[in-house]
């Protein structure tokens, strides 16, 4: 049996399935028809990601002011170059992913989940090319106060991009939690290379690195325990 | 815009203008790209003439995936309710089927998920391995897409009614699933060799394309 002789059954096959009925298509019609009005359709992708790595840069940029530049300070020009560009490109591709993960149908380059493990990935090369200090000083105290910061400001660069996309659809809310959350830490990253004076490779590997996977994972379980309360309160309804 | 219906209205003076405006919009040459538009303007006709040739489709595509006629009929409501919901996320100038598709599906994964929730796993189960045991002279005569679809997973149904049955293109295809074009030809090419494999085991006739080489 040749793909011809399948796609021929296939066709047959559906061709025998029972048609819609036309009262059916005439209530679809009438329950649309009281609420139909123009409406103005969602600016294009570049627009889009362009206000969300403009949350992105805010918040990374006014939680440094807060706080203080003494990790920029620290840096030579190539640690600076690599590190930020790095950061902007991959807070543009996560931008651009998220708007995919809000708009149905839309042409996606790479998964909410494959956005992440390239951004995990390219910040452990660019950070592992750039440090070498491997001695560990107050590893678990020091860590855990980045991890803290990084998050708390991951959280509002998260929700400010949710807000951009607001009039958004997404048809898999925990991928949209992913990879908002993936914003959120990317910008949570960017605040602590500005910041964290802290250059011990373990330091920046594990603690920075671990910034961007809890606000993934927070935003992936935002997003699952949306959609259930969407589905509830629809059910209330 | 101008479009066809006008002049169809002014040419065979048809009393009705809305019956006029519907035919002329039902016209193959009015792109559902087209349809949309004006269905975002707040045009009830273009909405219309969308509903009358997007659902039979959007039908066949639930009526696939093993639902009954009622849970399709449900299906369709919803998606259309929907659909009117986030009208505004469609973009003018991208292709418009992947969306609706992308919103179909939405909805029929959420309805999938209530009825594992209701129904037993069991008893489901036992009525798709019922399908994928069908004899081979029940799929050949009654030429039923369900039992032809049985031994695919819920995926490769899926891809494969929106490619072959829908007649959209495989990028289209990548863009309602959410994943690459890479990946629909892969669960293609194995659905096929299921498929393959089934009717061959049940001893279906070779087609006759088959029977020439």
């Amino acid at each position: 049996m040749r793909d011809g002789d399948i796609d021929e059954l296939l066709k047959n096959a559906a061709d025998q399935l029972p048609q819609v009925k036309p009262a059916l298509l005439k209530s679809v019609a009438d329950a649309i028809q009281p609420s139909l009005r123009p409406v103005r359709p969602l600016p294009p992708t570049w627009v889009l990601t362009g206000g969300v790595f403009l949350i992105y840069a805010t918040v990374a940029l006014a939680g440094a002011a807060r706080a203080g530049f003494n990790g920029f300070a620290k840096m030579d020009l190539l640690e600076r170059a690599l590190i930020f560009s790095t950061l902007s490109i991959l807070a543009w591709l996560a931008g651009t992913e998220f708007v995919h993960e809000m708009i149905p149908g839309s042409r996606g380059r790479i998964s909410a989940e494959g956005m992440l493990a390239l951004g995990s990935v390219a910040l452990l090369a660019v950070f592992a090319a750039l440090f070498h200090d491997y001695h560990t000083e107050h590893f678990v105290s020091a860590g855990l106060i980045c991890l803290a910061v990084g998050v708390v400001h991951a959280i509002p660069a998260a929700l400010l991009s949710w807000w951009i996309l607001r009039r958004g659809f997404a048809v898999n809310p925990q991928s949209a939690g992913l990879v908002a959350g993936t914003i959120g830490g990317l910008a949570g990253v960017a605040l602590l290379e500005l910041h964290c004076p802290n250059f011990q490779a373990m330091h920046i590997l594990i603690w920075h690195i671990a910034v961007l996977l809890v606000s993934a994972a927070l935003g992936a379980l935002i997003g699952r325990a949306q959609r259930r309360h969407i589905k509830a309160l629809r059910h209330l309804a | 815009m101008l479009l066809n219906g006008e002049y169809i209205l002014q040419e065979h003076a048809v009393p009705d203008k809305n019956y006029a405006t519907n035919l002329s919009l039902m016209h193959p040459d009015i792109t559902l790209e087209m349809l949309m538009a004006r269905y975002q303007a707040g045009d009830f006709a273009a909405a219309t003439a969308l509903i009358d040739r997007i659902s039979p489709q959007l039908y066949r595509l639930f009526l696939g995936q093993i639902v009954s006629r009622l849970d399709a009929d449900d299906l369709l409501q919803e998606t259309w309710l929907r659909v009117h919901r986030v009208r505004h996320t469609y973009r003018p100038g991208e292709p418009v089927l992947p969306w609706f598709y992308a919103i179909a599906r939405h909805v029929r994964v959420d309805h999938y998920r209530k009825a594992i929730r209701t129904t037993s796993r069991e008893q489901r189960l036992e009525e798709v391995s019922e399908l994928a045991a069908m004899a081979p002279e029940q799929i050949g005569k009654s030429d039923d897409l369900d039992a032809l679809l049985a031994p695919l997973s819920e995926s490769q149904r899926e891809v494969l009614q929106m490619l072959k049955v829908a007649g959209m293109s495989l990028e289209e295809v990548a863009r309602a699933t959410s994943s690459t074009v890479g990946s629909v030809k892969q669960k293609v090419h194995r659905a096929y060799e299921k498929l393959r494999e089934t009717m061959n085991a049940m001893g279906l006739r070779k087609g006759p394309s088959e029977e020439k080489s």
